[in-house]
């Protein structure tokens, strides 16, 4: 695992570096939020869970979870994901 | 997104229910494979919405299979559902391109030709001259060549000098512009008469023979230029054939007579304006009230039901309208038109020197009325007519002079 966080490590200051957006080498979810209506994801890796009142989207070692009212996913292509409704709060989970 | 919803509608999508226990691994799977889906809603614990385009549906019943989901098909849109069901039903898309098909074959024919611009010449000469050139009614309108049949036109008819054709529809329309050629008329032997009453200021004869003098008076078809023109006779002649019985004396030749005369004219004006003045005029205010008449029923459509006056003082005026009739076929039903007015009473006070005015520019009107356009005014008098009266009301009595050519042709038989 050492070697792992080692070469993370290398990868974000070359990232830092070069000034590269960090979705790109370091596979980072792209979340934009558009105020509490619409809420797109890009780089997902699937959905782990859906319903009306929550969604968790898989991401690069973890997950995303939009809790909110009437969510549906308006959009499920395998690179983006687009969740519209009533969003109450977004977290992060590892 | 209007444009995904139309390209969607044209692809055709499915609206299906996924139940099962993880609709999220189907999801999943359906995306990772490219498949697209969209507004992806619960509906319950169980069913799950999902949209999906028509052609990704075999695909989804493996990934179904593999993830123990179960799904159904809960609405069909798009074009290809369309297709599908005219396929099924055979006689309406038959009829649907007939029906396209006969539309298409009737108004490829010419039905109406219109003729505008002719004066003189009468249509049938054009229409003749149309379709020496292919255009007449009931021919196909792309056998038509508008260049020419204008060209053919105007080849066989002299008197116009230009003509353009037009293709619209159906219809089509002949513009025509005539040509300006001098009248027959003119070459015809003409007096020149008074058409009003006048004192002669001048004369003058371009062709013909002067029959008044300055300061003449004359009358409405008095003869001021005649057209005959007489031997010249020696006026020693003359008295000494005095004793011998009168020959009537023969015109020698007829001419078409030509020439102004100028006339001193009176016109006259009169008018009374009312220092007080009371009546009734419409306000601008109005109601409409439509109704159909059926046989003796009358429905009232719109405007006041009940039959009471619209306002307090109106006038009306009612507008009906007929089905035309057709062959033997009339049809008992009007549609009538009440329009009211309303009318407001009023009451005008004038000074004395306003309503004096008032009254001349009336009487002016009215002089000028039987004016000509090229009359030009010499003098004008303006008197009030005293009355006994005349506290109540101004009388105001206009007198123009003014010079105009009084003359106008008038043809005769010699």
């Amino acid at each position: 695992m050492a070697l792992r966080d080692f070469g993370e490590k290398v990868k974000k200051q070359f990232a830092d570096f070069l000034e590269l957006p960090g979705d790109v080498i370091l596979d980072l979810p792209k979340i934009t939020l558009f105020g509490d209506l619409k809420l797109y994801i890009e780089n997902h890796r699937g959905i782990i869970e859906y319903s009306t009142s929550g969604v968790r989207i898989g991401v690069r070692e973890g997950e995303v979870i939009v809790a909110g009212e009437g969510l549906l996913l308006r959009n499920v292509l395998p690179d983006e994901i687009c969740v519209e409704g009533k969003i109450t709060a977004l977290s992060f989970s590892y | 997104m209007l444009f995904f919803k139309i390209m969607a509608f044209l692809q055709g999508y499915l609206v299906l229910h996924v139940i099962g226990n993880a609709p999220e691994r189907f999801v999943n799977m359906a995306a990772g494979r490219g498949i697209y889906l969209w507004d992806v809603e619960q509906l319950n614990q169980e069913i799950v919405i999902i949209k999906v385009f028509l052609r990704d549906i075999k695909a989804l019943r493996h990934i179904a299979r593999r993830t123990s989901c179960r799904f159904r098909i809960r609405q069909r849109v798009g074009l290809p559902f369309y297709w599908a069901v005219l396929r099924r039903r055979k006689a309406l898309t038959l009829g649907a391109f007939l029906c396209l098909a006969t539309l298409f074959f009737l108004t490829s024919f010419v039905w109406v030709i219109e003729i505008t611009g002719n004066e003189k010449l009468d249509s049938s000469h054009i229409l003749q001259a149309a379709e020496q050139a292919g255009l007449r009614r009931g021919t196909l309108k792309w056998h038509i060549k508008p260049g020419a049949v204008e060209e053919k036109i105007i080849d066989q008819l002299p008197l116009l000098s230009w003509s353009g054709v037009y293709i619209r529809g159906t219809k089509v329309t002949i513009e025509v512009a005539e040509r300006i050629v001098p009248e027959d008329g003119d070459q015809q032997p003409a007096h020149i008469v008074a058409k009003k009453t006048g004192v002669i200021k001048e004369v003058l004869v371009l062709s013909g023979h002067q029959t008044v003098e300055e300061g003449d008076t004359v009358s409405v078809g008095q003869v001021l230029i005649s057209g005959e023109i007489f031997p010249v006779v020696d006026p020693q002649q003359l008295e000494e054939e005095d004793s011998e019985p009168e020959e009537e004396i023969k015109p020698l030749r007829y001419v078409h007579a030509m020439g102004i005369a100028r006339a001193r004219i009176w016109y006259e004006g009169y008018s009374e304006v009312y220092l007080v003045e009371t009546g009734k005029r419409p306000t601008g205010r109005q109601k409409n009230r439509i109704s159909i008449k059926f046989n003796n029923k009358e429905i009232i459509l719109s405007g006041n039901q009940n039959q009471s006056e619209p306002f307090e003082m109106y006038e009306s005026k009612i507008l009906i309208n007929k089905v035309p009739e057709w062959r033997n076929i009339v049809l008992p039903v009007e549609f009538i038109t009440v329009k009211y007015f309303e009318l407001a009473e009023y009451r005008e006070t004038r000074s004395r020197p306003a309503a004096r005015r008032m009254a001349e520019e009336r009487a002016q009107a009215m002089a000028e009325e039987n004016m000509s356009d090229d009359a030009r005014i010499e003098e004008r008098w303006m008197e009030e007519v005293e009355t006994a009266d005349s506290d109540k009301l101004v009388r105001v009595r206009v007198v123009i002079e003014a010079v105009e050519d009084i003359g106008m042709e008038m043809t005769f038989q010699p």
